[in-house]
């Protein structure tokens, strides 16, 4: 397996708030490693981070051999994020969104339409696509903004709960696809506050709490260590 | 470059929405219309106008002071009522504007070098410029009445000695002197009609900035509004050119968007000023004193108000960060706004070069007064002041780009928010 993103005593502080306070973990290729925790546990910043939003105030961040502190361009040719509560501008149409982000990665035309072919496949929102995003449902959105992610086949993935706020359907559709392209040799680092989506999404898992790594495994790895039924009384065990 | 022109074709698209398209056309729409219904007004006012006279005198010298009336442009209805009373309330059911009324004795007390009085009735029907100018009109008339009358009688007392001497024995002859150059004319003249023909720079100038400065803050408080920001930033493309491509398509809107109010604007302005034509003689004594822009002056003109743009467009980009929505985007706007409004009403009221130094050096500092100053200046030939005045806001310009470049290379751009107070941070 190979090593795509390193993470090493990262730390992120805003002002006097310590909000990361030295974590590391690894992910592989093709994994999707997940990261667990309450609100305010430091998820969110992590992935900002990784994704070149957020400079980190310690440590070290390398993906695929590039520092990012020191190449965040790089990082951002091979990262996908998806924010937790991204929007897409509403007065464009589906299919110009997708064309506008493709342009961001295609050098020539064909590569971008290539680019939009597969978006549109993940997506799977047939006509509406030519309809303006300011008419869409939230899950419509969030699958918008999936497919944006994922269609340019990225080394990596970031995604900020991904299913946040998708109803029951359209939160099975999105698992199917992130399972998918995975399986493709994409590498995802995701978060969630649900642990069962967290359970069947992902290879391995960290609890993060606090702005520190509690622990990092399988789920049934995790599971056996605490003798638990499932993660919630995993992560309830491992706060003790 | 395909990235860039990607991102600046997204934000100008973003900008050139249809409630901008629909409200630049209502605007150009409603001047124009405006502006065609008062040069109409104003071509009734300067037209053949008609005037009720009631002559109670009958005598020689009643009828020649009508027959001035219509070589003065008037068309003179003589009223067939027995009094003023009655005069007047016929005047008032009709549709004359002006009623004289010559009374009885009129040729005697002229004669005698008596006081005499006549008596005028302006029917206010509006307070539209067309109904002031004619009452005006008529005060010209009844001047030029006085002279003949005074002449005439001048004339008969003193016969050997003009009556031009009598009246006014000492004769001024005015000259105006800009810098080295002199002219004869009247300096209250002069500055009327060259403020006429000026004034409506710094209407643009305010507009251009105005407008620029509102479309890149309102641009970025809409990327966080909807949450397309952070997406953005985490795409391909440098922080400089997210900054860059915003800024430069609200640069190209707004003067696109200025260009078109000027044109309703011209119209509308067309109707008021329409009539103020400079004589032969007016125009050279500008020429001579030099109070025009040479083709060196407005292209300084247009690097002047270029900068000014870049300042504003550079300090909404900054602002823009602090702003949570559209609405706060609004708020943020008033320091923009009051930086632009005190040189553009100050532009029009006040000599800045006349303030004390503490005050002028306070407007100096405030980078959108130069180009409101660039125009006297150069008329008055302080050319080094409007140099000084671009290179200084092009100082103040890379200053704010690099602070704004810094702002969006770093955290702030998602952490930095004006809260009153309050710190907001999102772990």
């Amino acid at each position: 397996m190979t090593t795509v993103l390193k993470v090493e005593g990262l730390k992120k502080s805003f002002g006097t708030k310590v909000a990361l306070t030295g974590i590391d973990f690894e992910v592989q290729q093709g994994e999707i490693f997940a990261l667990i925790g309450p609100n305010g546990a430091g998820k969110t910043t992590t992935l900002r981070i990784v994704s070149t939003l957020l400079s980190p105030s310690g440590g070290k961040v390398t993906f695929l051999g590039h520092d990012l502190k020191k190449e965040p361009e790089k990082i951002r040719e091979n990262i996908s994020y998806l924010p937790e509560e991204a929007g897409a501008y509403r007065n464009m149409r589906g299919t110009d969104y997708l064309k506008f982000m493709a342009n961001f990665y295609a050098g020539n035309g064909e590569k971008a339409e290539e680019i939009i072919r597969r978006a549109e496949a993940i997506a799977e929102l047939g006509t509406a696509l030519k309809d303006k995003v300011g008419t869409y449902s939230k899950g419509m959105v969030r699958k918008l903004l999936l497919a944006r992610a994922l269609m340019t086949k990225p080394p990596m993935a970031v995604l900020d709960e991904p299913t946040s706020g998708l109803d029951v359907i359209n939160s099975l559709e999105v698992r199917e696809i992130i399972k998918r392209f995975a399986k493709e040799g994409i590498s995802v680092l995701l978060s969630s506050h649900n642990m069962l989506e967290i359970e069947f999404l992902s290879d391995r898992v960290a609890l993060i709490d606090k702005g520190r790594i509690l622990d990092t495994g399988t789920s049934q790895a995790l599971k056996d260590k605490y003798q638990a039924p499932n993660l919630e009384v995993v992560f309830r065990s491992a706060l003790r | 470059m395909k990235k860039f022109s990607n991102l600046l074709y997204k934000e100008i698209r973003d900008l050139i929405n249809k409630q901008l398209v629909m409200s630049l056309l209502m605007m150009v729409v409603i001047f124009y219309f405006i502006g065609e219904m008062t040069k109409s007004e104003m071509k009734k006012a300067a037209a053949t106008q008609k005037i009720s006279v009631l002559d109670l005198d009958q005598s020689a010298l009643s009828r020649g002071l009508a027959s001035s009336l219509k070589t003065a442009n008037f068309k003179v209805e003589w009223s067939q009522e027995k009094d003023t009373e009655a005069a007047v309330q016929a005047a008032r059911q009709g549709e004359t504007y002006i009623l004289l009324v010559i009374p009885k004795g009129f040729e005697a007390s002229v004669d005698r070098v008596e006081p005499t009085e006549i008596s005028t009735y302006t029917f206010l029907r509006s307070f539209s410029m067309g109904g002031m100018t004619k009452s005006e009109v008529l005060r010209a008339v009844i001047a030029a009445t006085n002279a003949y009358l005074s002449d005439d009688v001048l004339k008969k007392k003193v016969p050997d000695v003009s009556p031009d001497i009598l009246k006014t024995p000492i004769k001024s002859k005015d000259y105006i002197i800009v810098r080295n150059k002199m002219a004869e004319g009247s300096a209250s003249a002069i500055s009327g009609y060259v403020f006429s023909q000026s004034f409506i720079i710094p209407i643009i100038l305010f507009f251009i900035i105005f407008y620029s400065s509102q479309m890149v803050i309102s641009a970025i408080a809409m990327e966080k509004q909807n949450k397309t920001l952070e997406t953005l930033l985490t795409v391909p493309i440098s922080r400089t050119a997210v900054v860059t491509t915003k800024m430069l398509a609200a640069g190209i809107v707004g003067l696109l968007s200025a260009a078109i109010y000027m044109i309703g604007m011209k119209s509308y302005m067309g109707g008021i000023t329409g009539n103020i034509r400079a004589s032969a003689a007016m125009t050279g004594v500008i020429k001579q004193l030099g109070l025009t822009l040479s083709g060196n002056g407005y292209v300084l003109l247009g690097i002047a108000l270029f900068f000014a743009i870049l300042c504003g467009l550079a300090m909404a980009t900054i602002l823009g960060v602090l702003a949570e929505d559209f609405r706060s985007a609004q708020t943020l706007m008033l320091p923009i706004m009051l930086m632009i409004l005190i040189p553009y009403l100050l532009s029009f009221f006040v000599d800045v070069q006349s303030l004390p130094l503490p005050a002028k050096l306070l407007i100096m500092a405030i980078p959108f007064s130069h180009p409101f100053l660039a125009t006297p200046n150069m008329m008055l030939g302080r050319y080094p002041a409007v140099i000084y005045g671009i290179l200084y806001m092009a100082v103040v310009f890379f200053v704010l780009v690099f602070i704004a470049a810094r702002i969006f290379s770093t955290d702030r751009v998602l952490t930095m928010k004006l809260r009153w107070g309050k710190k907001k941070v999102v772990l």
